[in-house]
């Protein structure tokens, strides 16, 4: 530690600052009245400090409007996507990394090649598809779609493949069935990866727009990133800037709470995901 | 567990059983919607029409497509010489990198590749007394790759100067990583909502700023100038995390010997990072380069939400064009031709990344 180090702390505070300035101003805003919002959107140091300051947004926001009634959508769908994944992700995963069977290699190629498929390339079909079994405007419609991306096969597979054989030998001796091993010994041993594929998940279901807004057309469906986007094209007017922007903040608290709290699994998690599909 | 019970599934049975879920989602949501979509893409397919009455769809073939990227009385010269002009020189500069020895063969092609489509791409426009079919969907993609090319050198450069400042494993790069990550983590919505306030020429944040230091607030969001810069501001603030996060995985397979032993030779700070982080660092550029660019050619919400494509088509970009011929037009079968289209590119993209990732393994 000398000088230079300091020198560069400093330095490297000042873009940091900057990068934090944009969500600090949104949590400010949201703790301010809309009436002083109308008028100026700076009145104590730029708008950043929350001054004249008021909860009323967030009071407004659980006593009328849908934004409570969103999130709670966004969490039925985001668990219930994350618990889906898991389950097809951890099973594929084990069986194509652990276990012998014909026609193996074809199907690893075919789980391959939809990993370069977007899912802005599909969105059209899905649609249609949806459509034609009337399943739009409802949770599974939400979930089902990203159940069949091959990324958290390829994660689960990676981290199965890297165990050593001998861990289910012994239990094969014993005479324990295969799906045994599976849920008693390798499931367990598997947790790590499963968290980071677990937050990739809540991460994406929670986040995601495209999706959403072509399957979910009635209000009660929305999720909270789509109730956002169709209260931010008015928000002046309507319902006022505190407001919006508490819903804004609400919106993102689950997810920078997961990444407070998890940082170094979401850091692994996007990194995956990101690297991988 | 429970013991003394002797039969149990064999491994293929297991095997199966195992797969089956993952299988079947992935045959009906995926395997069937890609395929079902490029059968779409040979018809001519009103959204409406067909919910009301499902044969009423037309084969066409290819038209499609042709509705989409062609046009009449298209013909190929030097339409575009400034965009031209630079593929030729680009594909001259790769010749005379390749002949001195100076790039690996996956950069020629790559260079040479992109150089070769400068040249040819430009070139296509309509003669006397033709059109383009589709008059918008060429600058459609044209401000897509806009939009890629800014955002990525953007998000790459800013992500690799902070990286290689905050290399080092104390408590207080800690928490600078974890300020530049946070915004990482935000959805799509809150970061269009955050920066449409804080573009906004009357309420914006940016704009105050301005005003006091004696300007005139830009009007960022509706100016054409200014319109695709400030989407490509918001996405640099959202998505430079990831970058930095691989940047950082690369920086710490350096030894510190190197450095140690440059250091020696006098070359610290700048010099070091030019003469030894870039070129062990090469690689991972490479790697990110290409998942920016497969990330951004994806970019939907920015556009979607900040300025509705506009003003004037300056920042329309493929996924909202796609978007919008889908499910504003009614126009599914040109829709999923569009989205073919996408897939191609994206597919193009994904091999490179493969075989990335293929040589690292080895």
């Amino acid at each position: 530690m000398n000088r230079g180090y300091y020198w560069l702390v400093i330095a490297l505070s000042i873009p940091a600052f900057i990068w934090l300035v944009p969500t600090l101003w949104m949590v400010s805003l949201s703790f301010q009245p809309n009436d002083v919002l109308a008028r100026t959107t700076s009145s104590t140091a730029f708008g950043l400090v929350p001054l004249p300051f008021t909860a009323d947004n967030y009071a407004a926001l659980f006593t009328f409007g849908q934004t409570p009634w969103w999130f709670l959508n966004s969490l039925i769908v985001s668990l219930g996507m994350t618990l889906g994944v898991l389950a097809v992700s951890t099973t594929a995963g084990y069986a194509l990394a652990r276990l012998d069977f014909p026609f193996k290699r074809t199907i690893l190629v075919i789980c391959l090649v939809g990993l370069m498929v977007p899912e802005q390339a599909v969105f059209i079909p899905l649609y249609t598809m949806f459509a034609d079994l009337g399943w739009h405007n409802s949770y599974h419609a939400l979930i089902l779609p990203r159940m069949a991306v091959p990324i958290g096969v390829f994660l689960m597979l990676q981290f199965f493949r890297a165990i050593p054989q001998d861990i289910e030998e012994a239990a094969r001796l014993d005479g324990v069935g295969w799906l045994r091993i599976f849920w008693y010994i390798l499931l367990p041993l598997a947790r790590p990866a499963m968290m980071t594929l677990a937050i990739l998940t809540f991460l994406y279901a929670w986040n995601d727009y495209l999706w959403p807004l072509v399957s979910a057309q009635q209000r009660e469906y929305y999720t909270i990133t789509l109730g956002l986007a169709s209260i931010q094209s008015n928000f002046a007017q309507s319902e006022g800037l505190g407001r919006v922007m508490a819903s804004g903040v609400i919106a993102s608290l689950p997810v920078v709470i997961l990444f407070l709290i998890f940082q170094r699994y979401v850091v692994q998690a996007m990194t995956a995901g990101g690297s991988k599909g | 567990m429970r013991q003394g019970r002797k039969s149990y599934l064999s491994q293929q049975q297991s095997a199966w059983l195992l797969l089956a879920p993952f299988l079947v989602t992935y045959a009906l949501f995926l395997v069937y919607p890609f395929f079902r979509g490029i059968w779409i893409s040979l018809h001519d397919w009103n959204l409406l029409a067909v919910a009301f009455n499902p044969d009423a769809k037309d084969f066409i073939g290819l038209r499609n497509y042709e509705r989409v990227m062609w046009g009449r009385n298209i013909e190929w010269g030097f339409a575009a010489p400034l965009l031209q002009g630079l593929g030729l020189i680009g594909l001259a500069f790769t010749a005379f990198l390749h002949r001195t020895n100076r790039l690996s063969r996956f950069n020629t092609i790559a260079l040479g590749v992109v150089s070769l489509l400068l040249v040819v791409l430009p070139g296509f426009h309509p003669g006397e007394g033709g059109r383009w079919y589709d008059r918008r969907f060429w600058p459609t993609v044209g401000n897509t790759v806009l939009f890629v090319g800014l955002t990525v050198p953007g998000v790459t450069i800013s992500a690799l100067l902070l990286a290689a400042g905050m290399n080092r494993e104390t408590r207080a790069m800690g928490i600078l990583r974890t300020l530049f990550f946070l915004s990482q983590v935000l959805s799509v919505t809150v970061v269009t909502l955050i920066w449409q306030i804080m573009f906004s020429p009357r309420q914006g944040l940016i704009a105050n700023i301005t005003e006091v230091m004696g300007g005139t607030p830009i009007n960022w969001l509706t100016d054409q100038q200014f319109a695709m810069a400030a989407i490509v501001i918001a996405t640099v603030w959202w998505s430079l995390g990831i970058a930095m996060i691989l940047f950082l995985a690369g920086l710490q397979d350096i030894s510190s010997e190197i450095y140690e032993a440059a250091a020696l030779d006098n070359a610290r700070g700048a010099r070091a990072f030019w003469y030894i982080t870039l070129p062990n660092l090469r690689r991972t550029i490479t790697l990110v380069v290409v998942l920016q660019i497969i990330l951004h050619f994806q970019v939907f919400g920015q556009s979607h939400l900040m300025t509705q494509g506009g003003p004037n088509d300056t920042t329309q970009v493929l996924v909202r064009y796609i978007y919008q011929t889908g499910f504003r037009d009614s126009e599914l079968g040109r829709a999923s031709a569009m989205a073919v289209f996408l897939f191609v590119i994206m597919g193009a993209f994904s091999v490179i990344q493969f075989i990335i990732g293929r040589e690292k393994d080895e």
